[in-house]
């Protein structure tokens, strides 16, 4: 009594029993888990149930329970592990057990299977290396980088130095890995039990028999609990996910994340855990009536300290933006949500970096930089991520070339974009040599670029590569009232990567005329360009008379 | 009321994009990104989906802050939920709706009552029926090309207007996009760099048979 008593005094956190599943690990759970692996997990944790009731999912394939009163019941630590391997290996998983004090330690001592005796825990902290702060969230990794860096080879090292020095140089972060390699749990859990019921709940009226909704339900369900929490400066590190089956069954789980529970992260745990009960249900393949309520609970409240932002050149992303941006990023995969990041370079597409949401935005190439050779001038409006296939021709129907010193062999005159029909050039300039990076031959490219005026009004940035002409960018306001089709599904499979493109749109029919009423009065003019144009004779080189050069000061024609 | 460049205001009903509408522009182009420019300029965030061309060097010249956009360049087939996600964070969302298969009544209805909860504006480059206001270029023509020399300086444009309710109004409007400083200015129709009367390149003849 006394020994436990003088535990609970100097803060030692209490035996916690951790049970891994290797094969379960690693499961993306944004990707969305096969129902295969979600019932084998509902499975474990069901079995896991049996032995206590109070189980939390620490994450896919990881549970983690208070080891005291169970151990007690079934004889001491090593019967219930011995005992739980056993009935997990009856389901066919293979699985580890570890206990030490403090749920940090006991997923340390889960890798090897060990015990870890009351009390020996710093010890078994402190030969650990530092790299095992690194957790699953960059910030811990890079963390936990920083300090092999600066010598700090295992955790003893990292607990001897002084808390105060720790918290100030390395912040909130620091100062709960700090915790953790002293072997206290991570943050201080407020002990006031909360002061309100803050539990959020939707009921499905009729019954969703499908787990999509209801997911998307838990998204905005999320979403509210944030609220609620916010609005007390609170935060919770684990939430309890209950729902109700209109047949009056309930799945209750523990989902706990030493970071903040995201809307979106909350949301791919209801997934989770209703792909994996759905066809737990007895029955027939139907569950019977589906879900009619779902309750997220928040448990072990913490207060929110709120997240620590760079000193400068950040802009700060509030949380309804972040929260849209991941909501994109669950439904499309981390890639799918990028931010751009103006940098250096030379080519159009290398001026522009996106970087996913989330991560450290740099741009790839430094801007300040004089970065010669670049296209000066305005910047295209529509840069094209996969360069477009073109041929570019002049008067006698030959293809345009460019000799070793830079001579264009005729001036060219009609520009066919792949997809789209030809079109008559009005005015160009270049060519404008580039020879980057010719020490890589990787990245090595020498090529000729040129700019390209068409009868339709727009402007291309063509390139020459290795005898075959490519259009970069474009430069144009937007179509000519005439139908978006043509060019957007030119433009769209390209990046797509659909195979069938070439076929797809040069055997597509040529736009339909936009009847005459449907834009009004000036519906006329959404006649199809290049129907008009041919009988009108626009003549090339007027562009060059009256617009071009007469504005044009300071340019010189290139010459090599 | 959502934050228009001045040369754009002409354009627009009441100088500027109107919360909770859509505006669509025929085709995207730089147009689009001048339309965001000023209100991601004036602290708004800005989701473009479905336009991985999207010129953001070209956007930021017209004041596009590229820090406060999100660029989704393929949003698949489930778009009308990514638009709807953007537009709960994202005060102007700019889409182009794949070109493949025709939005349907249903979609769009579903987006606009979205739209219309939130503060958003939602910029569709490409057909969207039952926009507030529509947008086109009757023509264009770039300046400073030659025959083998110059290089691109400014565009001169002449843009259209019109829509519902209180744009039903054709509006119609001469502009530098962009300029040979890089900005957007109305252009002077008695100085343009080609003249009007004699087929400009890239105009439609139309400008000669408006009638009632």
């Amino acid at each position: 009594m006394s020994a436990r008593g003088a535990a609970v005094n100097t803060g030692t956190p209490p035996r916690v029993m951790v049970v891994t599943c290797p094969d379960l690990r690693g499961t993306d759970l944004s990707a969305g888990p096969d129902p295969q692996t979600a019932q084998r997990h509902e499975r474990v944790i069901a079995a896991v149930t049996g032995f206590c009731p109070d189980v939390e999912v620490v994450e896919p394939g990881v549970c983690a329970f208070g080891a005291r009163g169970p151990a007690r019941y079934f004889g001491g630590e090593a019967a219930l592990a011995a005992r739980i391997t056993a009935a997990l290996a009856d389901l066919g998983v293979e699985s580890q057990v570890g206990v030490a004090d403090g749920l940090f330690a006991a997923l340390l001592a889960a890798r090897d299977g060990r015990t870890v005796p009351p009390g020996g825990t710093a010890r078994f902290l402190a030969a650990q290396p530092t790299g095992v702060l690194a957790g699953r969230d960059p910030a811990g990794q890079d963390l936990a980088a920083l300090l092999v860096r600066l010598g700090l080879r295992t955790l003893a090292d990292f607990a001897a130095l002084p808390v105060r020095d720790v918290a100030s140089r390395f912040g909130d972060a620091g100062e709960g890995a700090h915790r953790l390699a002293r072997g206290l749990d991570s943050r201080p859990l407020a002990t006031r039990p909360p002061p309100a019921d803050l539990s959020v709940a939707h009921r499905f009226d009729p019954p969703e028999p499908r787990a999509e909704p209801v997911v998307f339900a838990a998204k905005a369900l999320a979403g509210r609990l944030h609220d609620g929490l916010a609005a007390r400066g609170l935060t919770c590190v684990r939430v309890q996910v209950k729902a109700t089956w209109a047949d009056g069954q309930e799945s209750s789980r523990r989902w706990r994340h030493d970071g903040l529970l995201s809307a979106t992260a909350v949301a791919d745990r209801v997934r989770w855990q209703l792909d994996g009960w759905q066809p737990a249900a007895p029955g027939e393949e139907n569950t019977p009536g589906g879900i009619i309520a779902l309750r997220l609970v928040p448990d072990l409240l913490v207060r929110a300290t709120g997240q620590q932002l760079a000193l400068w050149g950040e802009t700060l992303v509030s949380d309804q933006v972040a929260r849209a941006a991941m909501r994109v990023q669950a439904m499309l995969g981390h890639e799918a949500v990028l931010r751009p990041v103006l940098g250096g370079g030379r080519n159009a597409s290398d001026q522009v970096t996106p970087i996913p949401f989330g991560e450290k935005t740099e741009p790839r190439l430094p801007a300040g930089r004089p970065w010669p050779g670049r296209v000066r001038g305005a910047a295209p409006g529509l840069v094209f991520p996969a360069a477009r296939e073109a041929e570019v021709t002049d008067d006698a129907g030959r293809a345009v070339t460019v000799s070793g010193r830079c001579a264009v062999s005729a001036a060219p005159a009609r520009l066919a974009v792949r997809g789209d029909p030809p079109r008559r050039i009005t005015g160009w300039a270049g060519p404008w040599p580039l020879s980057e990076r010719w020490w890589d031959p990787s990245a090595a490219r020498r090529c000729a670029r040129f700019q390209l005026a068409t009868e339709d009004g727009r402007a291309w940035l063509a390139v020459l590569q290795d005898g075959r002409w490519l259009v970069e960018a474009g430069y144009w306001l937007s179509g000519l009232g005439q139908s978006a089709g043509l060019l957007a599904g030119a433009a769209a499979p390209d990046v797509l990567g659909d195979g069938g493109r070439a076929g797809g749109t040069s055997g597509r029919p040529p736009p339909p005329r936009t009847p005459a009423g449907r834009v009004g009065a000036l519906g006329r003019t959404a006649l199809p360009l290049l129907v008009q144009l041919p009988g009108r004779r626009g003549h090339p080189r007027r562009a060059g008379r009256r617009g071009g050069p007469a504005r044009d000061r300071g340019a010189r024609p290139h010459r090599p | 009321m959502l934050p228009a460049l001045p040369a754009l205001r002409g354009l627009l009903p009441r100088g500027g994009l109107a919360r909770g509408s859509v505006v669509a522009v025929a085709e995207f182009g730089l147009l689009c990104l001048a339309l965001a420019a000023a209100a991601s300029a004036d602290g708004a965030w800005c989701g473009i989906a479905g336009i991985p061309e999207a010129g953001v060097l070209a956007a930021a010249a017209l004041g596009l802050d590229a820090g406060r956009t999100l660029l989704v360049p393929e949003p698949g087939p489930s778009w009308p939920q990514v638009v709807a996600s953007l537009l709960d964070g994202c005060e102007l969302v700019l889409l182009r709706p794949p070109a493949r298969t025709p939005t349907s009544a249903q979609v769009r209805q579903r987006l606009e009552a979205t739209l219309r909860r939130g503060r958003g504006v939602l910029l569709v480059a490409g057909d969207w029926p039952g926009a507030q206001l529509r947008l086109r270029v009757a023509s264009q023509r770039w300046t400073g090309l030659g025959d083998g020399h110059g290089r691109l300086r400014a565009c001169c444009a002449q843009v259209v207007a019109d829509g519902r309710g209180e744009a039903a109004m054709t509006r119609t409007c001469w502009l530098w996009l962009p300029g040979e400083d890089g900005g957007v200015a109305v252009a002077d129709p008695a100085d343009l760099p080609f003249d009007v009367l004699q087929d400009p390149p890239g105009a439609a003849p139309a400008l000669h048979m408006v009638s009632g």
